[in-house]
């Protein structure tokens, strides 16, 4: 009777071979390739993806338009990675060896883009990234990732800090309050901002770290609240960026400031829970619609073209993501080669225009030189960037009125 | 007595050739798509084994074995980083370290858990899961917190990277098999099927039903967190919620159920099928969202068509077959219509 | 001191919406002897008719629960009968399983209907609020911890006072003797199950609208709901009430006072202790027969 039971093992075994074997294609002909990118479509980080996706997809139409990156004809693949570190992995590697994808761009979070990082460079390929900046995507000697955004994370905050030591004594906030996720993406942003403004002589009031997978932030939101700080510092993903506001407006708390590290960039997914009360609020925005960056106009009608909406209800994500494509088009037509070796040691070199401004990396694809993060602020139902003056459409609102 | 040896005879061939075959798999198919899937498959294999010990043999349906994966996996990577081991292939000599690490703590933690039974074990076993997750994420110092740890990672080109890790996940399952299967010949293991059955009737026949769930408790936490070191070491990066991953824990425990509780075969087939059903089903169908409806619908037909789990359901079909036409076919039961 | 007290108000308010998805799981356990790992699932779905409701027909989320309940309930009894009922081996092991297998389904369905993007539901005193002494009380949570209350007492009258609440307490005493002295055991549970569903759409409403949620976050909901009701003891419903109030409150003062980062270690803590202590649970019976 065991005789039946080993066959349908050896049957399974072959199955399973058949499945990872089954879907090999064929080496494709030269034009057209493919670009394979790992998005979390469930799980933990799913929220994020859909952003990635548009920005990405509206980059591919762009360069088809004109021709093709260096002439080929390009196709976006996108797989989900539940956003799991097995998946993530398994999938970086079958975009590479079983579909042969020609060149690969990042995923969503720092967290993934670590363990799919070391794999893609298992095969050589460049690996530009546009939301993976936390401190240890730079800290294993890969020399393939290049992080398209303005700064490091961990500088993000850094021109807020410079903006609030800027103002007259009479009108700095005497003190800070300051909470954050125990995220790797946003407490480094908090704790620099902390420790600049301190050395500013700017009292903290309260300090607070809260684990990523908080629900309820309402505790958190009483006690920031319950401080009376004048400026308000919090690291935030999308979920907490809405919970700490609404909770402010509950307890009729008003700070002269508020800054949050990401949720405020993401247009009409943010305001769409707050209404009118987003006014005042800050982000540090490496993008927004108004800039006056390499291709933003063409960026900003095409997308509303092609999603619908208005400007605000644009993600930074996506604007990310397309960065991604506009750097890797420059590298391309200068290296005059979509080869991943030559992309990687084009991309070391010189600068890069994005929608985002210029940047250029350093040896571990941390951005440098670039123009770095700036202020962006609702007013009015939009968000704007308030600073620093080059690039400003309109001064700071500060202080922030009350709510309504 | 002939078809017996016969049968016997078969068997041992069969799992020759089967060994042989998983020996044999990277260069048989050395394409890294296929050697990754085989890593994972290989692991979960040993998971789903080692779970079975303490779940299958007796009963006792722990949810939290996660945390002994994660437990593992940190102890690894944070010895690797203090000693200043340098990746290739010496960190593959410290994961018995990081077993040995693990056992301690399943003792701990057995020693308290094991006071309960039934629902209530399940939700204390999920407790400390949550537990052990906090504290990976709280200790900062030592595990770096929310920023995740590092592991060293080896210098492997693409084609090759996959092998040395397969064949350390091969190990350990071939270990947990193999310590599965004496358990189950022994009277240590009648002991723990007894205690699945009826535990206070096995305290009264003079079972030591204490020491003998604690020592499967901790053997089977072993081999997770051995195997979670490897895993670490393979994804190169982890995070609190990437190895105490409550999902990594309801995984084994579904394919040991998939493939039939208490058994010996039935976690690797549980697993076999599983591992690589949800990695090609999430990078094929993924991007549609509807790979979690697919899942659910595989898992669900399963369950509801053959709930005691493939093996026993299979041998009960075989058994029932081989009743009308084997050599028992003269007997009066012909009459039964199939 | 008074951060200590708004943060035990706070923990009061949401632990009676806890409480009443808690006491949906505890009452299935109760009647039917399986787990309900899909619990949390159903309170997002719940959520998410709401969701869809309030918007397609302009009414407010609490409103919507006149539709929600109904549907919910009849889904619940179509579950049971079609997934739950056929399992007549090991049930207890096998319902964990089917009842994530159906977890899992919801979460992609959802995701696909509705995308993973967080939504939130709104209402227009979702941030209005009224001052007590030095702090202020908000709306949302009094009204949620009013509807909870209501559904709460409902539950426990059908329970208490009516024939079919005493044939499903039977039910929950003892199965087996209730089949003997002529319970139909099967549509008890059938109705258990759909009441179960009908207070997973309430308690889903005031989740949906005090937390921003997406198809995934039944994965933390429901590990919250299964310590709440192992520390009220499996199928006590006063046990998960209680339980739930612990929860909450004591996370929401650890939050305070000692860090956010500890608040779930604390509860988890004060799980295992009582555990050790009384392996049943708060208001547990204790079981002799296994899960």
């Amino acid at each position: 009777m065991r005789k039946r039971l080993i066959a349908a093992v050896v049957a399974a075994l072959g199955l399973m071979a058949a499945a990872c074997g089954g879907s090999t294609t064929p080496t494709a002909p030269a034009a057209p390739i493919t670009i394979g990118v790992s998005v979390s479509q469930t799980g933990d980080f799913s929220g994020d993806g859909k952003a990635l996706v548009q920005g990405y997809d509206l980059w591919a139409q762009d360069i088809n338009a004109k021709g093709g990156l260096n002439g080929h004809k390009v196709t976006m693949k996108y797989v989900d990675d539940t956003s799991s570190a097995q998946q993530v992995v398994t999938n970086y590697q079958n975009l590479i060896t079983v579909d042969k994808v020609a060149l690969v761009f990042g995923p969503f979070s720092s967290l993934l883009t670590i363990p799919a990082s070391t794999v893609v460079a298992r095969y050589n390929y460049a690996f530009p990234e546009p939301a993976g900046g936390g401190p240890h995507v730079f800290d294993r000697g890969l020399t393939n990732v290049f992080f398209v955004q303005p700064a490091a994370v961990e500088d993000n905050l850094v021109s807020y800090t410079k903006y609030l030591l800027s103002l007259p004594a009479g009108q700095r906030p005497a003190s800070a309050a300051y909470a954050t996720q125990d995220d790797p993406f946003t407490q480094p942003q908090v704790d620099k901002a902390k420790s600049l403004l301190e050395a500013g002589g700017i009292k903290t009031s309260y300090y607070k770290v809260y684990p990523a997978e908080t629900t309820d932030f309402t505790p958190i939101a009483l006690a920031v609240a319950n401080s009376q700080a004048d400026a308000v510092i919090l690291g935030t993903q999308l979920p907490d960026a809405v919970a700490f506001p609404k909770t402010f407006v509950q307890q009729h708390y008003n700070p002269k400031t508020i800054i949050e590290t990401t949720g405020p960039d993401q247009g009409a997914v943010f305001s769409g829970k707050l209404g009118a009360n987003t006014d005042g609020i800050m982000v540090p925005a490496g993008w927004t619609p108004d800039a006056k960056a390499y291709g933003n106009d063409k960026f900003v009608s095409e997308f509303i073209a092609k999603y619908g909406g208005t400007s605000a209800d644009i993600s930074a994500d996506a604007a990310e993501a397309y960065s991604v494509g506009q750097v890797v088009d420059q590298a391309a037509v200068k290296a005059n080669s979509i080869d991943n070796a030559k992309l990687i040691s084009t991309l070391h070199n010189g600068s890069y225009n994005t929608i985002q401004g210029p940047m250029s990396f350093d040896a571990t694809g941390k951005p440098v030189g670039g123009v770095g993060v700036y202020i962006e602020q609702w007013q009015s139902g939009k968000a704007i960037f308030v600073y620093p003056a080059t690039v400003a459409s309109a001064p700071p609102e500060y202080p922030k009125k009350s709510w309504q | 007595m002939r078809l017996l040896r016969q049968a016997n005879n078969l068997k041992v061939s069969g799992i020759v050739v089967l060994f042989a075959i998983a020996l044999a798999l990277p260069a048989i198919s050395p394409d890294p798509a296929t050697t990754n899937i085989a890593v994972f498959t290989m692991m979960y294999i040993g998971l789903a084994t080692a779970w079975n010990i303490m779940g299958g043999y007796t009963g006792y349906i722990s949810l939290g074995h996660a945390g002994f994966f994660g437990f593992g996996s940190y102890t690894l990577g944070l010895l690797l980083a203090h000693l200043g081991i340098k990746a290739g292939y010496t960190p593959f000599l410290f994961v018995p370290l990081a077993g040995l690490a693990t056992a301690v703590l399943a003792l701990a933690i057995g020693w308290f858990a094991l006071r309960t039974r039934a629902a209530t074990f399940v939700i204390v076993t999920i407790a400390f899961m949550f537990m052990l997750q906090l504290l990976a994420e709280n200790l900062v110092g030592l595990t770096g917190g929310g920023g995740g740890l590092s592991f060293p990672v080896p210098p492997w080109g693409g084609d090759y990277f996959n092998t040395p890790y397969y064949y350390a996940m091969l190990a350990l399952a071939t270990l947990g098999l193999a310590i599965s299967w004496r358990i189950r010949r022994s009277k240590f293991g009648l002991g723990l099927l007894a205690i699945r059955d009826d535990e206070d009737k096995a305290l009264a026949v003079g079972v030591p039903t204490r020491a003998f769930k604690l020592t499967a408790f901790v053997v089977s936490a072993t081999l997770v967190g051995m195997i979670g070191g490897v895993y670490g070491y393979y994804v190169t990066y982890i995070y609190p919620q990437f190895v105490v991953d409550p999902l990594i824990g309801i995984s084994m425990v579904l394919m040991v159920f998939l493939g039939g509780l208490g058994t010996i075969s039935g976690p690797v087939l549980g697993a076999l099928i599983l591992e690589p059903a949800q990695l090609w089903l999430a990078y094929n169908f993924g991007a549609s969202r509807l790979y979690l409806v697919m899942y659910a619908a595989v898992f669900l037909g399963v369950i509801l068509l053959l709930p005691r789990g493939i093996v026993p359901s299979l041998v009960e079909l075989v058994e029932r077959w081989r009743a009308r036409t084997g050599p028992s076919a003269s007997a009066p039961s012909k009459a039964v219509a199939p | 001191m008074t951060l200590v007290l708004e943060a035990a108000v706070l923990g009061v308010l949401t632990g009676g919406v806890y409480a009443l998805m808690a006491s949906g799981l505890t009452l299935i356990f109760g009647v039917m002897r399986i787990i309900n790992v899909g619990h949390g699932a159903l309170v997002v779905l719940g959520a998410y008719l709401s969701f869809a409701a309030s918007r397609s027909l302009h009414i407010d989320p609490f409103l919507t629960l006149v539709i929600t309940m109904p549907v919910m309930f009849l889904l619940g009894m179509v579950l049971q009968i079609v997934f739950i009922r056929p399992l007549k081996t090991d049930r207890e092991a096998l319902s964990v399983l089917v009842t994530y297998a159906l977890a899992l389904g919801i979460e992609g369905l959802l995701g696909y209907f509705f995308t993973a993007n967080y939504t939130q539901l709104q209402a227009w005193y979702d941030t209005a609020s009224f001052p007590i002494g030095s702090f202020r009380i908000t709306y949302v949570y009094v009204f949620g911890f009013a509807l909870c209350l209501a559904i709460l007492a409902v539950m426990f009258l059908v329970l208490y006072r009516t024939t079919f609440g005493a044939s499903i307490r039977a039910t929950m005493l003892n199965r087996t003797a209730a089949q003997l002295i002529g319970i139909d055991v099967d549509r008890v549970s059938a109705v258990a199950f759909g009441i179960g569903m009908a207070t997973a759409a309430a308690g889903g409403v005031v989740f949906g609208i005090t937390t921003a949620f997406n198809p995934g976050s039944h994965y933390d909901l429901i590990s919250r709901l299964l310590t709440i009701i192992v520390l009220g003891g499996l199928g006590s419903l006063r046990g998960a009430i209680v339980a739930a109030l612990i929860m909450l409150v004591s996370e929401d003062i650890t939050a305070v006072l000692i860090s956010p980062v500890w608040a779930n270690f604390v509860f988890f803590v004060i799980l295992v202790g009582v555990l050790l202590i009384r392996p049943q649970g708060l208001y547990g019976v204790r079981v002799r027969d296994r899960l």
